[in-house]
């Protein structure tokens, strides 16, 4: 299915068949209205929010933490982090179990949370990757690619398969990323890459797809693996990188 | 009183591709997204009680008065 509509049913916390009507709606548009419905979603209940990110800066951090798992759950805490102080927020992250925060991500609009999620010790950010990826939640894995630094995205992804990576790569946010991602990874990702769609019909369109974004250089690193490739793959693929 | 519209919540026009869809499909996107809302807003009131429980006694009042309750 169509990650857009994936996403998109991920925020409005409804099947994603539900949404089948939107197959034939343009991307971009589909993006746009996902923003939109991200944004009146958060928006929505605003000053409850507020109030609740002010009144945690009167308790301790580990209490802010344990209501948070008990009470709050991952959806609300995902609301109001966009709303606490950094380093108050970092300080309580720190003490939530990796599960959690991986439920706290998938709900998590990242561009509000910039500031917080860079600053999560790597060693947390690498747990949660390893839960994210347990679940398969690619979405969420996807999502964060474009917001966390380098070297902290480069041990992530190292967690991750190679249908992972592709399946990641296919929901990415920001495509433009894609190439860039790959320069973080060894010089033998991309080859696994194209060997673990060569062996997975189901990870055809998530290969094309990354081929598509590749830069002038790692395309010319592709053309002498697509031998490996089957028929029906390689044309498509050699179709797509010239 | 009616129930507003897609465009009405989101508070602008909606994406051409959106726009362009039968008026059932936006219905449902219409549905759908106050459904979100309202789950959202009973959740909070739900949890602004409930986590008094773990507030220690001595702050209590301070909580209350900062979250409005």
């Amino acid at each position: 299915m169509n990650p857009e509509i994936l996403k998109l049913a991920r925020v409005l916390d409804v099947e994603p068949e539900r949404l089948g009507y939107l197959s034939d709606v343009d991307v971009a548009d589909l993006q746009l209205f996902r923003e939109q419905v991200t944004t009146t979603l958060f928006d929505a209940n605003l000053v409850v929010l507020e109030r609740m990110a002010l009144a945690s800066r009167l308790l301790p951090a580990p209490v802010v933490a344990k209501i948070a798992e008990k009470v709050f759950g991952p959806l609300l805490c995902a609301r109001i982090a966009a709303l606490v102080d950094v380093w108050r927020g970092v300080d309580v992250a720190k003490r939530l179990s990796p599960e959690f925060l991986a439920s706290v991500a998938a709900e998590l609009d990242p561009r509000r949370a910039t500031a917080i999620i860079t600053r999560i010790p790597l060693d947390t950010v690498v747990a949660v990757a390893k839960e994210l990826t347990r679940r398969a939640d690619w979405i969420t894995l996807g999502r964060f690619v474009g917001h966390l630094p380098d070297p902290t995205v480069r041990r992530s992804l190292d967690l991750v398969g190679d249908a992972g990576l592709l399946r990641t790569a296919y929901v990415l946010d920001d495509k433009s990323r894609i190439d860039h991602v790959l320069g973080l990874l060894p010089e033998d990702r991309l080859p696994r890459l194209i060997r673990a769609a060569a062996a997975d019909e189901t990870l055809w369109e998530p290969a094309l797809d990354v081929l598509a974004h590749l830069g002038k250089a790692r395309r010319a690193a592709v053309v002498p693996l697509l031998g490996e490739l089957p028929d029906g793959l390689r044309s498509r693929a050699q179709a797509t990188i010239n | 009183m009616a129930e507003r519209t897609l465009a009405e919540q989101l508070g602008g026009p909606l994406p051409e591709g959106i726009e362009a869809l039968p008026e059932e499909a936006r219905l449902d996107l219409a549905a759908a997204l106050r459904d979100a809302r309202h789950r959202q807003a009973k959740a909070l009131a739900k949890a602004g009680e409930d986590s008094l429980k773990y507030v220690p006694a001595v702050l209590r009042g301070a909580v209350r008065k900062a979250v409005g309750l």
